[in-house]
């Protein structure tokens, strides 16, 4: 841990000018190109004192005061409160790819305002903030909930957020797509959208921030001491878990705050933290000074592009969720560059503290889940709703249910298989517990090919969509390839580079979400797996593909023991470290690839089978891959079968089914464990 | 040698090409061709469009898409009280609860595409899009009608509703003309909040009214192939010669806010007294709506303005 000693270093060095620069160039380039527009109209002084009033006789200045001026002054608000934000999540988790988006608050928001536009849309006419603040601190009061035994370690309070995020973000997909009409205003929320007329809700906002900011910078000190690393911290007691906390819960309270009135800001609260880390900003009051300087720029910026662009085509908005993605990406590729230490970030736990579950023997669980996974696949085949009501299918009647049950579970079950295969390889290659096929970018990948495909309005056939995905997914590899190459492999620059791809395609998503209309009910459906049309044929070829990769990682177990030990290590030991770790991220490509053309790149059980096959008691590495394997089966196999049954004849996608059903039983798992 | 397979094959097919048999009819569509032994008694429609051309049809179909969302939304033509299946949602319907009604025909649009083959194994399919790119919507509804007419056997009726649309909208405009009223543009929106419209484009149905009603469309632009664009509502001010019709239903709250808001105050059109509610109607189906389309705009247009929505 040498890298904590110096970052605690009594004297820090000297700030690099860079940072000061970089950050005055951002915002002169940003606040120049968002008054260009109005040049032509007003004078420079008169746009200045847009700020403040207006001149009744002019039109142009009537908009410029109400239009354009609160509008940079939300985005430089806001984007200063996101930066913050992203910086104390950071620290307290001392994770690099942790936001406040991956504590669930975007997803927990959205979750409040869905059901309250269904259910109470009283309520969002009295207060707009309400459901959103609500919903958010539903999110982070699971996640508190959920890791207090643990002592909110790090790792499981980053992991109970992802889970949480994946569980309500299913929740809100399964609302938009079975009640879309009724939610015509999540689409533009989720997507997220600074156009302002009016200076009310800037000045609803302004003093709350300035209020959390403040209680936040009180946790300064404490947050520092945090920084030292977990064992001298602890000298504190039990202070720790309730610094946390409160950090967490401030944290929340001000994102969930500030998405309340503009929607889901992707990627500020991640890209301005990890742009100053960058720049040099090395102490705790550094980053906490230039992450929401560098927020409000980032912001301002984004904004203005997706105003410009906004002009520049059909008159059409353009979310600013999507250009602050376009931004975002870029930076976490070039923080690729910067990451110098291979595995461990600052803070970031090699074993997760009370995390290591008893031991269990392999094949009792493995005789276990397969049993499950013949029951669920006997009860999927034969008792299933139909337009008179449930019934049995007699097994002898089983070659015509087949048609319609058969290929789509067989395909389900395999790309489960497939996602806990990959998903293992990933999170052990790269030894960080967010690792997982879909942080890899490879679905992202093929997803965002998905989605230019509807963006430009084709028409896609089956045939197209597979070869779209597989061409995605290809890609999507081959840049992780070259972007790995240059840091051999390693694990956190390919998760980075991973989530860049994901951010991409991230922004297309809100883009066809924000444009309305069917098409992003299809695409959603696609992206959350579209079981309902494998055909025969496709599932057989899947499970071709399956078992042969199968056979190979049989044979190349070994180097996986001792990746994790570190590239000296494993290099002493006798392993080619690189050609090992390119090996061994082809195989998790081609199983993704394959699983995202059947389930979608959102399923996330990718993620969730790794920690299950964990919390089932499996630690070696073949194990692991066994039971995590079969838990994806099983959990698809599930999922696939409730998608068509819960709310028939109404379909859901399996994946997000998945989400669900594994998020649950991860969650309860991690609850139960936390007690022993 | 007449004992071969093939040869009896080659037989069956020089036969049944010659037998004077109620002859199989061909329609080409989207997607392939659609052949046709009989008049199909048991119909599936997997979106809302053709849902409505059967039922101006007078053909009830055995299943359709959003059952519950038909009422909610579209409400006319109306469906039957009952003896109607819904097979699921637009996007992803249940393939088994579609075979399990057993249809000889099956309507859907491109969109469904990647089910194109599993469908066909259920029944035959055809493939018309009201909605896609470069293709006029009302012409594609009018076309989808005609030929669900010609394929159900019901040419006559078709053609009398098509009559019966053209005639009410010359009669609005009649009506319009009649009155004494601003020659302004219109532009038609919906709140989807105080922030945004969806505002509606010179490519998509409510232009066929809008046209048919001698109105200009205030917003320039083409929208998406559905016919509209999202807008941040500060873009009404670049037109400031438009008149405003407002959809029903507006969001919970939002007069009050806008009453509230100067921005919305110094709207042009809101100064003069020119914002207009009009009664909901869905705008992506198919022929039928233009006609609900224009007599609600005349009559929203006839009822007189205000300065906030309603």
């Amino acid at each position: 841990m040498s890298n904590s000693l110096a970052s605690a270093a009594p004297y820090a060095p000297t700030l690099p000018a860079r940072l000061p620069l970089v950050a005055a160039a951002l915002w002169l380039t940003a606040l120049l190109a968002s008054a260009a527009p109005w040049l032509g109209e007003l004078s420079p002084l008169a746009l200045l004192q847009a700020f403040a009033g207006f001149n009744e006789d002019s039109y142009a200045s009537v908009m410029a005061h109400f239009s354009w001026a609160p509008r940079v002054a939300m985005a430089v608000l806001i984007g200063a409160a996101l930066g913050l934000a992203g910086a104390v999540t950071q620290q307290i988790l001392g994770n690099p790819l942790a936001s406040p988006t991956t504590l669930g608050v975007a997803a927990g928001s959205q979750f409040g305002v869905t059901v309250a536009s269904l259910f109470f849309p009283g309520l969002l006419a009295w207060s707009a903030d309400v459901p959103a603040i609500l919903g958010g601190l539903l999110a982070i009061g699971m996640v508190i909930a959920l890791t207090w035994r643990l002592g909110f370690s790090p790792v499981t309070v980053i992991l109970a957020g992802l889970v949480i995020t994946f569980f309500l973000g299913a929740t809100n997909m399964a609302f938009l797509l079975l009640k879309g009409e009724w939610l015509g205003n999540l689409f533009i929320w989720g997507a997220g959208s600074l156009v302002q007329n009016n200076w009310q809700p800037f000045q609803d906002l302004w003093p709350r921030v300035i209020v959390l900011s403040f209680l936040m910078l009180l946790l300064m000190r404490p947050l520092q001491l945090l920084q030292l690393g977990e064992t001298s911290a602890r000298s504190l007691g039990a202070k720790v878990a309730w610094v946390r906390a409160l950090a967490l819960f401030l944290v929340v309270l001000l994102s969930a705050t500030v998405v309340s009135r503009v929607g889901v800001i992707a990627f500020v609260g991640l890209a301005a933290p990890v742009l100053a880390r960058l720049l040099g900003a090395r102490t705790l009051g550094e980053k906490l000074v230039w992450s929401p300087l560098l927020g409000a720029g980032l912001l301002l910026l984004a904004d203005t592009l997706a105003h410009w662009a906004s002009t520049w085509g059909d008159g059409s908005l353009i979310p600013t969720g999507t250009t602050t993605a376009l931004i975002g990406g870029p930076i976490i590729l070039l923080a690729l560059q910067s990451i110098r230490n291979t595995h461990h970030m600052p803070g970031q736990a090699s074993n997760p503290p009370g995390f290591l579950p008893r031991r269990r023997s392999a094949s009792v669980i493995a005789g276990v889940l397969l049993v499950l996974l013949a029951a669920t696949v006997v009860i999927s085949m034969g008792w299933s709703p139909g337009l008179e009501g449930w019934n049995w299918t007699a097994v002898t009647n089983w070659d015509d249910a087949w048609v319609w049950r058969g290929p789509r579970m067989l395909a389900a079950i395999l790309a489960g298989v497939a996602l806990g295969l990959a998903g293992t390889l990933i999170q052990r290659m790269t030894g960080n517990p967010m690792g997982s096929p879909e942080m890899l970018g490879i679905s992202g990948g093929a997803a965002l090919v998905m989605v230019v495909v509807v963006l430009s309005g084709i028409e896609a056939g089956r045939t197209v969509q597979i070869l779209a995905a597989t061409l995605g997914a290809a890609g999507a590899l081959g840049l992780l390839i070259l972007l790995a190459r240059k840091h051999r492999f390693a694990g956190n620059q390919l998760l980075l580079g991973g989530l860049a791809l994901y951010v991409f395609m991230d922004a297309g998503l809100r883009l066809v979400m924000a444009a309305g209309g069917t098409q992003a009910s299809k695409l959603l459906n696609w992206m959350y797996g579209s079981t309902w049309l494998i055909s025969e044929t496709e599932a057989l070829s899947l499970m071709t593909v399956i078992f042969a990769i199968s056979t190979v990682l049989a044979i190349i177990v070994r180097p996986l023991t001792i990746l994790p030990l570190g590239d000296v290590s494993a290099s002493s030991l006798g392993l080619p470290v690189a050609r090992a770790r390119l090996a061994l991220l082809l195989l998790a490509a081609v199983l993704t690839a394959a699983a995202t053309v059947v389930i979608g790149p959102l399923s996330f059980v990718g993620l969730i089978a790794p920690h299950l096959a964990r919390v089932l008691g499996q630690q070696t590495v073949g194990r692991q891959l066994i039971v995590a394997g079969l838990v994806g089966g099983v959990l698809l196999a599930l999922a696939d079968y409730l998608s068509r049954i819960v709310v028939y004849p109404n379909q859901l996608p399996a994946g997000l089914l998945a989400a669900l059903v594994g998020g649950l039983y991860f969650l309860w798992g991690l609850s139960r464990h936390g007690k022993a | 040698m007449f004992t071969r397979p093939a040869a009896l094959t080659l037989l069956f097919f020089i036969l049944s090409a010659l037998a004077p048999t109620a002859a199989a009819e061909s329609w080409q569509h989207e997607n392939g061709t659609l052949t046709l032994e009989d008049t199909p008694k048991r119909v599936v429609a997997l979106n809302w469009a053709a849902t409505e051309a059967l039922l101006l049809l007078g053909v009830t179909p055995v299943g359709v898409a959003d059952l519950e969302g038909y009422g909610h939304w579209v409400q006319e033509p109306a469906l039957p009280e009952s003896g109607v299946a819904n097979v699921g949602t637009r996007v992803a319907p249940s393939l088994e609860a579609i075979a399990e009604l057993e249809p000889d025909l099956i309507v859907t649009s491109a969109e469904m595409a990647p089910a194109a083959g599993l469908l066909n194994r259920i029944a035959p399919t055809y493939v018309i899009s009201v909605y896609r790119e470069g293709k006029d919507a009302f012409d594609q509804a009018r076309k989808m009608l005609l030929t669900l007419g010609d394929i159900l056997d019901r040419q006559e009726r078709a053609e009398d509703v098509m009559a019966d649309i053209e005639q009410t909208l010359a009669e609005q405009r009649a009506r319009l003309a009649g009155a004494d009223l601003p020659r302004r543009p219109v532009a038609l929106v919906n709140f989807l909040d105080s922030r945004h419209v969806r505002i509606y484009a010179p490519n998509g149905l409510y232009q066929t009214a809008l046209k048919a009603l001698e109105l200009p469309n205030a917003w320039p632009h083409a929208g998406n192939f559905w016919g509209f664009s999202v807008v941040g509502l500060e873009t009404l001010a670049e037109h400031p010669e438009a008149r405003l019709v407002a959809l029903s239903p507006t969001p919970p709250g939002l007069k009050q806010t806008l009453a509230e808001s100067p921005f919305w105050t110094y709207l042009p059109a809101v100064q003069r007294d020119q914002v207009y509610q009009m009664d909901p109607v869905w705008p992506f189906g198919g022929a039928y709506q233009v006609k609900r389309l224009a007599v609600y705009l005349t009559d929203a247009l006839l009822a007189g303005g205000t300065d906030n929505v309603q």
